[in-house]
């Protein structure tokens, strides 16, 4: 049998599985945190798709903005994600992390989140509501199930864009990896 | 337990302030000039005045001032009291209050960070809320922060139209 046969198929089997229960970390940078507890609790109960909050970065595989970033807690953000397993994906969450939203003209936070981090995905809106949440999600794993989630990858493949990126707003960042 | 008038006769009997004023029920607004207001300071302190709630500060470029505000709260005479005093923007040093309430070093580290005020005797006035800044403090009036923006930050392009046209 092919060799590479063999290998894509074992990596449709791992993307099936990994769809199927996704841990995540929500780094509650801003207001669009309050929109979770309702997600994750029994109204909406986002447990039931197989998605899960996690305690720490090495455990989680799915990384949650929700809201505004500051350079400030960018930094913290990033060491976060370095500290995440691969596979791991990042998700932008609100208008903030997509150009800004309300704080647009703010010197201190950030415009594009995926200048810095390899995003999967963005759920638009200030702030998103459960459904749109559960929805973004939902399409998340169908990415994963598909080997469209390749957003880890891309950090490695274009480290030094990434990298860049950061130093340019932040100044010196400690690394890792 | 004083209500708002006795504490205004108390304030006048012991110094000399600018501005004496109710700003409506337990609110009180009081100007000092800078020599008195740490003296002010601890002599409410010993007169059940014993929260300092934040220390606050505004930027007035065109009189080249900067005006310090200390909220004080009283749990006997439950009147929130601010006092006030104005320094000059250049080289805009004060004194600390350290001394009085040990908190005041991080509200002191706070106000230099964002306008860059000086407090004598407060020798840990490094950065409390910012990180790296470069530029002049970031609250003070004159700072462009449009042009900042613009110049560190690059918009999103929707197709060919940036978000801030």
């Amino acid at each position: 049998m092919n060799n590479n046969f063999v290998k894509g198929s074992w990596q449709e089997i791992l993307d099936w599985a990994q769809n199927k229960s996704i841990n995540m970390l929500h780094y509650c940078t801003g207001c669009g945190a309050i929109e979770l507890p309702p997600t994750m609790t029994s109204r909406y109960d986002m447990s039931r798709f197989g998605i899960g909050p996690a305690a720490t970065p090495r455990q989680a595989d799915l990384l949650l903005v929700t809201g505004y970033l500051s350079t400030k807690t960018l930094r913290r953000l990033i060491y976060t994600y370095e500290q995440m397993q691969a596979p791991k994906f990042v998700v932008g969450f609100g208008s903030c992390t997509i150009n800004g939203g309300m704080y647009w003209d703010s010197y201190n936070t950030i415009k594009q989140l995926d200048k810095y981090l390899p995003v999967e995905m963005y759920i638009a809106g200030c702030m998103p509501r459960p459904e749109a949440i559960l929805d973004g999600l939902l399409k998340l794993k169908k990415m994963i199930a598909d080997g469209e989630a390749d957003g880890y990858q891309r950090y490695q493949d274009n480290l030094e864009y990434y990298h860049q990126n950061q130093e340019a707003v932040l100044g010196e960042v400690q690394r890792t990896q | 337990m004083r209500n708002e008038k006795d504490l205004l006769q108390l304030m006048n009997a012991h110094f000399e302030p600018l501005k004496l004023e109710i700003k409506r029920k337990q609110n009180v607004s009081v100007e000092f000039k800078k020599e008195e207001l740490i003296q002010a300071l601890s002599f409410l302190k010993s007169h059940s005045y014993r929260h300092l709630s934040t220390i606050s500060c505004v930027d007035w470029p065109e009189e080249g001032e900067f005006e310090l505000v200390y909220h004080l709260f009283s749990y006997d005479d439950l009147i929130n009291i601010s006092l006030k005093t104005r320094i000059k923007r250049d080289p805009g040093i004060f004194q600390t209050a350290k001394e009085i309430w040990p908190v005041a070093e991080f509200y002191e580290r706070d106000i230099h960070d964002f306008f860059g005020v000086k407090f004598k005797g407060n020798d840990n006035l490094e950065e409390l809320i910012l990180e790296n800044w470069q530029e002049i403090p970031p609250m003070r009036k004159d700072f462009d922060t449009r042009k900042f923006v613009n110049d560190k930050y690059e918009w999103r392009d929707y197709n060919g139209q940036k978000h801030t046209d």
